[in-house]
């Protein structure tokens, strides 16, 4: 009942302005005058806008210092920037980023997934000699990779990589600091600094990354003379790009000498100094090629000099209009110049009498050839032969592979590898009475990106 | 001692020698990601710029290689101008590789031209690679639509004037007759377009959005099956089912596509494959950019009667 009293007053309300105004005709037809107008209004508005092409929400901003030129359409308003008021309000984490627009995180990430396995005979398990020592017939995540990489500020941008992966047969996996450096851009006359954590830029394939290399494993030669995970240093490198009509790149860096396999002595008092010197020449618009010289020179931890220089090639030949190279050849050698401590028995009686320093100049090369006739295949071979660096001996082995692409973003590879040692190659491939020196494996790998990945040079 | 000195005062000049390069008359040295952005910048800055474009008309300019030849280029370049919308963002890396501080994020020789523009095609929902290749920030080939020549060029010519201010007035009197053409041109496009108007086409890869809009035309379908991810057998039955059902007598391909695919999906569905480039210099006559709009526009127009 008091509910219908209450409407019945609601309407009652409503209803006597109304009333009261269309007691007067005047102001009656004034109204529909008015109403007519706006009607008008609206549908040549609608007309206009029927006239031009869709024009959905803009997503960049126009600069707010960029007037519009005469005769042109201005562009969108910038979105106002937080006034002192908004800045003073409690807020919750990223409030103020939301206003700058959803996506913009400042700094890119992604995410690499690199797992790989092989297959190979029971005695090159026991003896730890196969390409993934230590995880023989295994199928184990060999490098997960985080990257944030952007601008640091408009002079300086930075990278850092955290990596995991199972390092030992059924350890857990480890996760440590891969890469993490900034690089000064705007250093002049053609230079450009890179400080931190860095794969260092010594050949071709070092700097290139686990998932990104066109093989399943790192070349033999680079495993024996630079370690298995190839040069990694902390210290600095400096580029220099002179302004010439050919490409050349100039490089000098100083670090620690970390790599236990090459140097180890991991004192700036006795760094390791590395260079190279690299140029680019295009044969017509489909043919290029890279050559590259480097040097690395640091000292062992008993105080021994060791260089290692380094030759590198690379050339692709990539048909007009073409979105991948149709052939890709790929080669580089190395030659260590080392001094080791040699045990000299004297007199015979089985005991060292004295130590005395002996040079060991060894050496290795590996030549890849690839070729891709469709966007999402390819196959190639790799031919490796490697001295090691102190020990003596030299492996040869000869890689065939295929490699298949569902998409830009995913990529599986399958391999068959065979390995042959000389029979002066002993120790490390003749452990636990087996012997590795001839190697047959079979070889699988599964990568991944998820996000941002930067484009990778020539 | 003395032979240090001289070695190292020695490699100091060679430095500043190299670093220095041929200055003499300084032209206004441009590089730009895509040719189109050459063409404008050659139509703005006429005799005062020397320009040099990375990508060529007819390659896929999602993805070039990044040869240090493009570091060269970059290494001497005042002013570079980028599409932006992640179209090219591979160019970081050869900007990187280049060592000019000039041009890197930030500097004031870094054009973006894509400032401004009303973007098409903006995710309204959560994307993810599930979708294939897409652009968070929204389809970025806009750069052959005629309607956005006005900011386009203004975002280049803003550029051009932070980096040569002197020549400000020689620009804006280049960019205004170029405008006055292109005006002239749109009443021709529209004119040879209106016939056509609310026509469907089929496209190989959703890069003519603002073109087709543009102008009136609707884009019906994809042959990729999501962008830059290959057709599966089903996708392109039903592809050609639509066309048919639609009769949707046009497709649209780029000069880097599969066009065997696209003309045998197109016979069978009673349609034509047409090599329509998104780019300055895709086909031959197409080299200017009036003259590559008057080639689309023709030979869409051509293909639909």
């Amino acid at each position: 009942m008091r509910a219908l009293a209450l409407i019945v007053i609601s309407m009652c309300t409503a209803l006597v302005p109304a009333a009261a105004a269309a007691q007067d005709p005047a102001e009656l037809r004034r109204q529909i005058e008015q109403l007519q107008k706006q009607l008008d209004s609206v549908t040549d508005r609608l007309r206009r806008l029927e006239a031009q092409p869709p024009q959905p929400t803009p997503a960049a901003p126009a600069p707010a210092d960029a007037p519009p030129g005469p005769g042109v359409a201005a562009p969108p308003p910038a979105t106002a920037p937080p006034s002192a008021m908004d800045l003073a309000r409690p807020r919750q984490p990223f409030g103020l980023y939301q206003q700058r627009g959803a996506g913009q995180l400042l700094f890119d990430m992604g995410i690499a997934g690199d797992f790989v396995g092989n297959i190979t005979q029971r005695n090159v398990e026991r003896a730890g000699g196969g390409t993934f020592a230590g995880q023989e017939n295994r199928f184990f995540p060999r490098e997960v990779e985080l990257s944030l990489f952007g601008q640091i500020d408009p002079y300086a941008s930075a990278v850092v990589r955290f990596e995991a992966g199972e390092e030992a047969r059924g350890a857990d996996t480890s996760v440590h600091l891969a890469e993490a450096y900034l690089t000064l851009l705007t250093l002049p006359y053609g230079t450009q600094a890179r400080l931190g954590q860095m794969r260092n830029r010594f050949g071709w394939s070092n700097e290139v990354h686990e998932h990104d290399l066109p093989w399943v494993d790192r070349p033999n030669v680079m495993r024996n003379f630079l370690g298995p995970e190839g040069l990694q240093e902390k210290g600095a490198e400096l580029t220099f790009v002179p302004d010439l009509p050919f490409y050349v790149e100039a490089l000098a860096g100083i670090f620690n000498g970390d790599n236990t396999t090459a140097f180890g002595r991991g004192t700036l008092q006795h760094p390791l100094a590395t260079g190279r010197i690299r140029t680019f020449f295009e044969l017509g618009l489909e043919h290029a090629i890279q050559l590259g010289m480097s040097v690395a020179s640091g000292d062992t931890p008993d105080r021994n000099r060791s260089t290692i220089l380094g030759w590198e090639a690379r050339y692709k030949y990539r048909p007009d209009g073409w979105l991948h190279p149709l052939v890709t050849l790929t080669g580089e050698a190395l030659y260590s110049l080392r001094k080791v401590d040699v045990g000299v028995d004297l007199d015979g009686d089985g005991s060292i009498d004295r130590v005395s320093k002996r040079e060991r100049d060894h050496s290795g090369y590996y030549a890849g050839l690839e070729v891709q006739p469709f966007r999402r295949w390819a196959g190639g071979v790799r031919y490796d032969w490697s001295q090691y660096p102190t020990t003596p001996g030299w492996e040869w082995a000869i890689e065939p592979y295929v490699s298949f692409w569902p998409s830009e973003f995913l990529r599986f590879r399958l391999a068959y590898k065979y390995t042959d040692r000389s029979p002066q190659t002993r120790d490390a491939f003749n452990l636990n009475d087996s012997s590795a020196r001839k190697v047959d494996e079979i070889l699988f790998e599964a990568s991944f990106i998820l996000g941002a990945h930067p484009a990778h040079p020539f | 001692m003395r032979v240090r000195t001289s070695v190292l005062v020695g490699l100091l000049v060679l430095v500043g020698l190299l670093s220095s390069g041929a200055e003499g008359a300084h032209k206004l040295r441009v590089v730009t990601t895509i040719p189109d952005f050459k063409a404008l910048v050659e139509e703005i800055g006429g005799d005062l710029v020397d320009v040099e474009t990375l990508a060529r008309g007819s390659q896929n300019a999602h993805e070039v290689e990044i040869r240090p030849s493009l570091m060269l280029r970059l290494r001497r370049a005042d002013l570079f101008v980028e599409n932006g919308l992640e179209l090219d963002a591979w160019s970081d890396v050869a900007v990187q590789g280049a060592n000019n501080p000039k041009i890197v994020r930030g500097a004031v020789g870094r054009v973006d031209a894509s400032r401004g523009i009303p973007v098409l095609d903006v995710p309204s929902t959560r994307v993810d690679r599930s979708m294939g290749d897409v652009h968070p920030l929204g389809n970025p080939h806009y750069s052959l639509d005629p309607g956005l020549a006005p900011i386009v060029t203004q975002n280049l010519l803003d550029g051009m004037v932070r980096v040569a201010p002197e020549a400000r007035e020689t620009f804006e009197k280049n960019r205004e007759a170029f405008l006055a053409r292109v005006e002239d041109a749109m009443v021709r496009w529209r004119k040879t377009l209106e016939p056509f108007k609310g026509a469907k086409v089929v496209v190989y890869h959703p890069d003519y959005a603002y073109f087709l809009a543009r102008f009136g035309v609707a884009q019906a379908g994809m042959l990729e099956d999501r962008p830059g991810i290959p057709p599966s057998p089903q996708h392109l039955a039903q592809l050609i089912r639509q066309m048919k059902d639609e009769r949707v007598k046009v497709m649209l391909v780029q000069p880097w596509n599969d066009l065997k695919l696209a003309q045998r999906v197109a016979d069978e569905a009673g349609a034509k494959a047409v090599v329509v480039p998104t780019m300055v210099g895709g086909v031959k006559g197409a080299d200017t950019y009036i003259g590559a709009i008057d080639y689309n526009v023709n030979a869409l127009a051509q293909a639909l009667r």
